[in-house]
């Protein structure tokens, strides 16, 4: 069913491949040139003239093992995995009622779930910061995860639920017909059928939570903070630990590409957010 | 990997009507998302809507003023500005990543050899955290060391005694070309699963028919497209007025307020100028805008683009 | 084996009190005595991360063994310590006892009314150190900050002060001696106002092959470098050391904005001159980029932070380190008022929020107290002091680095923390984005004073507390 225009034969292919890896190559090469960085020593980094051969070193690895950087991947690991998951056990079912059921003021309440996505974070910060303080919540990975449902559940249930509208009905009916309960038919029938949309969706809300830098910021602190929170500490008064900065910019990369090389089947399946209606 | 969609026949989302004994059912499936949303989204917005309305320097919330903090906004010449920077910055950026995307969609769709390494590969700018980009390109494009102004432009004397970001004429138009960087590979993802989605028959007549390619991409591939389309640009256009990190790491919003956009100028009332009140009222009014333009958006998409 | 288990317990009891009760009496030191009813309290502590901070953790750990008062001393960035600290005190979380606060800080906070004040605790008799000598603090920076309305507000923890900074190799070089002379007409050597500041920028401007010193240039080379960024310290720079130096002000002593003075116009026209003999990337250069660009060897001269040169002019710190010479900040030519110099004492406050004032009041009173102060310009071998008698230790009377030492001190003899103004970050916000585009060439002087003075009307009348 894909490659629908391929009416050329494998020439047309070649050229094509050629065209998007030329493509990636240039696009990519920024990328490419902060991997350099990990391994360049500090006096090839802004050479002028640009120095393109060096002699790598691991000093920058050292510093970031040294200064414990883990600790934040570790951190920014389990909360993004414990709010995406939480995201998906309370967002899933919503996703599906939404697309299935005849409710009053649905589409009101559907906004309600789109529009709190729409106020700038760089607004709200503060109002969560000090009704936080009051609560007790700054810096705790129960206030963090919290704050991530703001942007992640909405964005979650939105795109489920168009997810959730192509799912054959009749498979549904017949079940029911068999006197399965709800539960049942959820678990056996939809929940399969779901898995591609889950998966694509639930990935980009792990990557959105995993880049996330102002809620992390503000209302993280010494005990939960994460990976990106982490970068500016390498401003430094010795002037910018760009090495080190690659070495973390490119390991907080490398987790997410690997989740997305593993999972794209589901993710292209996912991305089209069902919206494509013939 | 496509046996949902070329099962189903075209017009399938029909709604199970709730048995009427449990009418409950589905208000049950919502709840957890919907006392959740309140807690998290809501009550701070609320907040901020009260904050909004009180006189609240350094966050004290001291005296109700009404709608002073909206008046003293909407008369500030600094609040427009930034509009109209965002507008300037959606109104090219979007627009660039939507053509970017959509031809390279299309080309993604030819047969691509490695197309499985190609893709993730091809994703990398929009899985960076944003922070992370804008020290990236900070790498590259910043004055006298970054490594293209050293060997482009400066070697070819491309802009003169001045550097990208440091200039009021090119840092937007710097900002504008990183968010397209950024974001240009979701939409080519997001059209390229969309492409792939799309059923095979009309394809098949348009081919007994004899249609050349181009007469296939308007009249076949571009309207059963376009409910995607739709959504995946007002998602961007939301997300691209909102833009925050990459100019807050790159610029701060100047030189001047040359790159000041709403979010750089709400961060500035807020942690500089502690003018809690204000920044709020930029908020409300920021999400009653979005909020109008949603929904009128969402009523006619819903009925002449079958998008929601 | 229950027998020898308690046994052991017992041991390790009693090893713990012996070795408690050495402490205090090895140390019997004022600070051991006053803290005895705050044994086992925690306080925490946010502070600034320069090198000076840096070395002065080393020592923060001595105090638990001391006093037994726990400190969990946190150090972030400039700006993560402005953001977070302010945004700990005003939403009166408490978290933090006390909280360092830049100069500039100081007014707007205090009209937030959250910096507690320590009036009662310096009258306390079993609080306050008698020997803590505050007359030994470098006393204009000092008085400008610790006191306000009367009150005290703590004593002073950091003297950031700016510096002019060149690179000696190059004013001392014979053939660039001679060429200078030649074409101004008197000595190449460290600027001691501005117009030779702006000869020396003209003269050492130079292009990618052309001769620096004897050697070509591998790429262009640029006669000054200078704060250029939105924020940061770019129009403390312009303020402080260009315009009162050329005998204007922002304001006048009641706080009336005078912008738009003649002295302020001309400030502007040297500035916007040497902007032009800059990298084309200094407005984006921060606080941060300036000592960087130095270290490199990009620049001839700059004024910069002082204590950002102790990372860079060090072994391994650069490779021009030991190749710099410093003085004090230029001033007009003729200038005959009162020398200025920007500056940013720096104060560590107790917040409002506090639990524990009176033990975070003693840390501060340790903090700054010559013993601390000693061994922290020992171990930094150097710093920034903030006692009169550091300038005869060791480390600084004894640094190779004489110039350093003389330059900071011509600063911090005249340098004042800023006036307290409500609205500064407002007035800052607005001037600094002045100053980039009067830099840029994008408004003359004249406009730029012009709308300075707009800005600051519409934002006070009377910009003082």
């Amino acid at each position: 069913m894909s490659d629908v225009s391929n009416t050329k034969g494998t020439t047309g292919g070649l050229i094509w491949t050629g065209t998007v890896v030329a493509y990636a190559a240039v696009v990519l090469f920024p990328i490419f040139w902060m991997a350099l960085m990990m391994f360049m020593p500090n006096d090839a980094m802004f050479a002028r003239p640009t120095v393109w051969t060096f002699t790598p070193t691991l000093a920058h690895f050292e510093y970031v093992i040294e200064q414990g950087f883990y600790w934040n991947l570790v951190t920014s690991f389990l909360l993004c995995l414990v709010s995406t998951a939480l995201v998906v056990v309370i967002g899933t079912p919503a996703a599906y009622a939404f697309a299935r059921f005849e409710m009053k003021l649905k589409d009101d309440l559907f906004l309600f779930i789109l529009a709190t996505r729409m106020a700038p974070p760089v607004c709200l910060v503060i109002p969560f910061y000090f009704i936080f303080a009051k609560v007790g919540l700054l810096d705790t990975f129960a206030g963090l995860t919290l704050a991530y449902m703001t942007f992640n559940l909405s964005f979650y249930v939105w795109v489920l639920r168009s997810f959730c509208r192509d799912l054959p009905v009749e498979l549904e009916e017949a079940a029911a017909l068999e006197g399965w309960s709800r539960a049942q038919i959820f678990r056996r029938v939809v929940f399969p059928l779901l898995r591609n949309g889950i998966v694509a969706t639930a990935v980009l809300c792990f990557i959105f939570a995993w880049n996330e830098f102002l809620f992390a910021f503000m209302l993280g602190g010494e005990t939960v903070q994460t990976l990106p929170v982490s970068i500016p500490k390498l401003i430094t008064s010795q002037g910018v630990r760009w090495g080190e900065m690659a070495v973390v910019g490119i390991t907080a990369l490398l987790p997410v590409l690997t989740a997305v090389f593993i999972l794209q089947r589901h993710i292209v399946r996912g991305l089209t957010l069902g919206a494509v209606k013939g | 990997m496509t046996t949902v969609s070329d099962a189903v026949p075209v017009d399938m989302h029909g709604a199970l009507p709730a048995p009427r004994e449990r009418f409950w059912y589905p208000y049950l499936l919502i709840a957890p998302s919907m006392i959740t949303l309140t807690v998290v989204s809501l009550i701070p917005f609320i907040y901020t809507v009260y904050l909004s309305l009180h006189a609240a320097k350094f966050g004290r919330v001291t005296e109700f003023i009404g709608v002073d903090n909206y008046i003293q906004l909407l008369t500030d010449g600094r609040f427009w500005n930034s509009i109209g920077i965002a507008l300037v910055f959606v109104g090219i950026a979007v627009p660039i990543e939507f053509m970017l995307g959509l031809a390279g969609a299309l080309v993604l769709n030819q047969q691509i050899r490695g197309r499985s390494i190609l893709i993730p590969l091809l994703f990398m700018p929009t899985m960076m955290a944003p922070i992370v980009v804008g020290l990236l390109w900070k790498i590259m494009l910043a004055g006298s060391w970054g490594f293209i102004s050293y060997n482009v432009l400066e070697r070819f004397h491309l802009i003169g005694q001045t550097s990208v970001f440091a200039s009021p004429d090119l840092a937007l138009y710097a900002l504008i070309f990183v968010d397209i960087w950024q974001w240009t590979p979701f939409m080519m993802l997001a059209f390229f699963a969309g492409l792939q989605a799309l059923p095979l028959g009309p394809y098949r007549a348009a081919a007994v028919d004899g249609a050349n390619g181009v007469q296939i991409f308007f009249n076949i591939t571009l309207p059963m497209l376009t409910p995607l389309l739709v959504v995946i640009g007002l998602l961007r256009f939301i997300d691209a007025f909102k833009v925050f990190d990459t100019v807050f790491v790159l610029t701060g919003g100047g030189p001047g307020i040359a790159t000041e956009t709403p979010s750089i100028l709400a961060n500035k009332m807020t942690f500089e100028f502690w003018n809690i009140g204000e920044a709020s009222a930029l908020a409300v009014l920021v999400w009653i805008a979005f909020f109008a333009f949603c929904n009128i958006f969402y009523q006619v998409a819903k009925k002449r683009l079958n998008a929601f | 084996m229950k027998k020898r288990s308690w046994s052991v317990a017992a041991t390790l009891a009693a090893s713990a009190i012996i070795a408690s009760g050495y402490g205090a009496s090895a140390q019997d030191s004022f600070y051991a005595k006053a803290a005895a009813p705050y044994k086992g309290t925690t306080i925490r502590v946010l502070d600034e991360i320069t090198p000076l901070q840096e070395t002065l953790s080393k020592i923060v750990p001595e105090f638990e063994k001391e006093t037994g008062i726990v400190v969990k001393w946190e150090l972030l960035n400039h700006f993560e310590v402005i953001n977070k600290g302010q945004a700990d005190m005003l939403s009166g979380r408490g978290y933090y006892d006390a909280v360092m606060l830049h100069g500039f800080q100081v007014g707007p906070m205090l009209s937030a009314g959250v910096i507690r004040p320590v009036d009662d605790l310096v009258k306390n008799p079993k609080l306050a150190n008698p020997k803590l000598d505050t007359a030994d603090f470098i006393p204009k920076p000092y008085k400008t900050l610790a006191f306000a309305n009367g009150k005290q507000l703590g004593f002073v923890n950091w003297n950031y002060n700016q510096i002019y900074w060149a690179r000696a190799d190059l004013l001392n070089d014979p053939t660039e001696k001679a060429a200078f002379k030649a074409k101004y007409g008197y000595d190449l050597a460290p600027a001691k106002t501005f117009k030779q500041m702006l000869d020396i920028a003209e003269f050492f401007t130079r292009k990618k092959g052309a001769m620096l010193a004897g050697k070509p240039l591998e790429s262009d080379f640029y006669g000054v470098v200078l704060e250029g960024i939105k924020g940061g310290s770019t129009f403390g720079t312009l303020w402080r050391d260009f315009i009162q130096n050329y005998g204007g002000d922002i304001m006048d002593a009641e706080g009336h904005p005078t912008f738009n003075s003649p002295q302020v116009i001309e400030a502007l026209k040297m500035w916007a001159a040497l902007w032009k003999f800059a990298p084309p990337g200094i407005a984006e250069y921060s606080l941060v980029d300036v000592p960087t660009v130095m270290g490199k060897g990009i620049a001839a001269q700059t004024l910069a932070w002082s204590d950002f040169v102790l990372g860079v002019d060090k072994p391994g710190g650069s490779p021009y380190a030991g190749k710099f010479v410093y003085g004090p900040i230029p001033v007009k030519e003729g200038f005959k008022g009162g020398r200025f110099a920007e500056a940013e004492p720096s104060i560590t406050v107790i917040s409002t929020g506090s639990k524990h004032p009176e033990a975070t009041f003693l840390f501060l009173e340790w903090l700054v107290d010559k013993k601390q102060q000693d061994k922290l310009v020992a171990l930094g071998q150097g710093g920034v002091p903030i006692r009169e008698t550091s300038w005869a230790l060791p480390a600084i009377k004894g640094s190779s680095n004489k110039s350093l030492y003389a330059a900071m001190k011509s600063t911090l003899d005249v340098a004042a923390a800023k006036p307290r103004m409500p609205k500064f970050y407002e007035i800052y916000d607005a001037l600094s984005g002045i100053a980039q585009e009067v830099g840029l060439g994008k408004l003359s002087p004249e406009d730029g004073a012009k709308k300075g003075q707009e800005a600051m009307l519409k934002l006070c009348t009377k910009c003082l507390m």
